[in-house]
């Protein structure tokens, strides 16, 4: 535990530490939340702010999960893997404390975006809606940090991680509902939306931060919670056993890839990407 | 004395390519033991090994009695490694890479503060222990993690290749820190090198080339069994300094008009050189080096 909660503290300060980023933070999603509104105002979403925004705090969580466990790629890259892992520290410890300390973050962030949005118009009807957002961000922030921290051990070469990793998280970001809707997406890429994870875990946390679970079929569909996979409608509950699956598959890829991976194998070239100082 | 380190049969390869071939060797407690050898020789294969971070072959490698494979978290909790390259947190200060370590190895709670001030006095480095490691120069953050390899008190140290890319002042301080170390704290220190100069320190040296432990023994024992002591005499009446070395029945080679002899032992010049004083316009006396040893065994120098 010892060392799980040093390894957490250890991000969570870098994270911190970083004031620029996280004044950034705070302000791209707004931006982005104002540029989408016009976009999502075209469609039949009844109340297209609460949706982007709720759409917006989900994609965050995501790239920020993501982002943080890939980062541990930087700790083997700069060589600070080699003293963790030469340490008494077993392994699956510094997968949890790695897969915890971004999660945590990404929640803090989604909590902050949450925060701010309140002030502008973001309301829930239940006292109950945002403890149930929050334990929602950290079950997606736990999937996509699992997803992030497989990624920076299943490649060992830096500069084919930063390839890999723009190949992966683009369209993960971009065709899952958030950025465009999906009923505007052309049939090929709605097939390819269907595979994307996002897509899943956006439909849920949307449904469910909206207040709109228990919606009646249609009207999930009207709004864009719920959508046609070929013959099969995919509710929000679906999407969430949906996403489960997915970050179980992950969480055991994840820590039998870390558990085997020979770091002294890595590609030490530095990458000009910092993950802390983006 | 006991060993600390025991070494048999130790093979790594790679695929087809043995990186190490059938070594074995033994590591007294509380002594300097250099592995010296070229780049490539298998020096930090055979660390990498000992310190858990690779696999074996086959072989046998224990340390304080135990069996590598199987007790690695032992292992790990009783050695202190210094890596060939840099593997501190730069983005984190001096005090905060020694507590993570700290938490590593489980070292007590209570005595994290002392132990950090402890490290960081042995090292020079108390004023700098809220620095962050990024501003540090090259040879202070070798010393930070010299400092950090010694904060669970480990009964060995290994050192790979640890001044590299220093320059000498700062190579020569590092000695300094590890050779004190040792007598202070009676640490085994296990260190990689390939300058010869550094290796001198050492109680016991292996040569290693290609995978194989080519020569074994004290620093001065191996150059006493390999190599010669050299002197190169420049005369102004060369004739009579020939005369005279032939008299006492050395050989020699003319370089440049200097006359380089080669001796066992240098007491056997005494005798030539107060009698020829007068006519010597420039001589140079050196003893042979671990890099003669080197050549004598493989036929080529170290840095090749």
């Amino acid at each position: 535990m010892r060392i799980i909660s040093a390894l957490c503290m250890r991000n969570i300060r870098l994270f911190l530490r970083n004031r620029v980023q996280l004044v950034l933070i705070l302000i791209m999603p707004f931006f982005y939340l104002y540029l989408l509104s016009t976009i999502f105002k075209s469609t039949d979403i009844s109340d297209p702010t609460n949706y982007v925004l709720s759409g917006i705090i989900i994609i965050v969580v995501f790239q920020t999960s993501l982002n943080i466990a890939a980062s541990t790629i930087d700790d083997m890259v700069s060589g600070y893997m080699k003293e963790v892992l030469v340490s008494p520290a077993k392994r699956i410890q510094i997968v949890i404390g790695q897969i915890l300390s971004s999660t945590i973050i990404a929640t803090f962030q989604g909590i902050l975006i949450m925060i701010v949005g309140c002030f502008i118009g973001l309301r829930y009807g239940s006292i109950f809606t945002p403890l149930a957002v929050i334990v929602s961000m950290i079950f997606v922030g736990l999937v996509f940090s699992a997803f992030g921290l497989f990624l920076a051990t299943s490649v060992k070469n830096s500069q084919t991680f930063q390839i890999t990793s723009v190949a992966v998280t683009t369209p993960i970001t971009f065709l899952c509902g958030v950025y465009v809707p999906l009923s505007l997406l052309p049939n090929g890429l709605q097939y390819i939306a269907f595979l994307n994870p996002m897509t899943y875990a956006a439909s849920f946390f949307r449904a469910l931060s909206l207040e709109k679970l228990s919606l009646p079929l249609n009207e999930l569909i009207s709004d864009q919670l719920a959508f046609k996979a070929g013959n099969l409608i995919i509710t929000p509950q679906i999407s969430f056993f949906v996403i489960l699956l997915f970050g179980i598959l992950f969480l055991i890829l994840s820590t039998v890839t870390f558990t085997r991976v020979d770091f002294s194998k890595m590609n030490r070239t530095q990458m000009s990407k910092d993950i802390y100082n983006q | 004395m006991n060993n600390i380190i025991t070494v048999k049969n130790f093979t790594k390869t790679y695929g087809t390519f043995k990186a190490v071939d059938n070594v074995s060797f033994e590591v007294e407690s509380g002594s300097i033991f250099a592995f010296l050898g070229p780049n490539g020789a298998g020096k930090s294969t055979t660390i990498n090994t000992l310190c858990t971070i690779l696999d074996k072959t086959s072989g046998t490698l224990m340390i304080d009695g135990k069996e590598i494979g199987q007790n690695k978290d032992y292992i790990r909790s009783v050695i202190g490694v210094v890596f060939q390259e840099q593997t501190l947190d730069v983005k984190m200060t001096v005090e905060e890479n020694l507590k993570m370590h700290c938490h590593f190895y489980r070292v007590a709670k209570s005595v994290i503060n002392e132990r950090i001030d402890f490290v960081l006095h042995l090292v020079d480095l108390t004023k700098w222990k809220k620095a962050m490691v990024n501003s540090l120069s090259g040879g202070m953050k070798r010393r930070v993690e010299i400092a950090r390899s010694l904060l669970h008190l480990p009964k060995v140290l290994f050192l790979d290749e640890p001044t590299t890319g220093l320059d000498p002042q700062t190579r020569a301080n590092i000695w300094d820190y590890i050779v004190k170390l040792q007598k202070e704290k009676g640490i085994t220190i296990f260190l990689t090198t390939h300058y010869m100069d550094e290796a001198e320190i050492s109680d016991k040296v292996a040569v290693m080339d290609y995978g194989k432990i080519i020569a074994f023994d004290h620093p001065a024992v191996l150059k006493k069994q390999y190599t010669r002591d050299k002197a190169m005499i420049s005369s102004i009446v060369p004739e009579q300094l020939n005369d005279l070395l032939l008299q006492h029945d050395l050989t020699y080679a003319k370089e440049n008009n200097r006359f380089i002899i080669e001796v066992n032992d240098l007491s056997k010049l005494t005798a030539i050189i107060s009698e020829h004083q007068l006519s010597i316009t420039d001589m140079e006396v050196r003893k042979g080096t671990l890099n003669d040893v080197f050549l004598e065994i493989t036929g080529k120098n170290i840095r090749e």
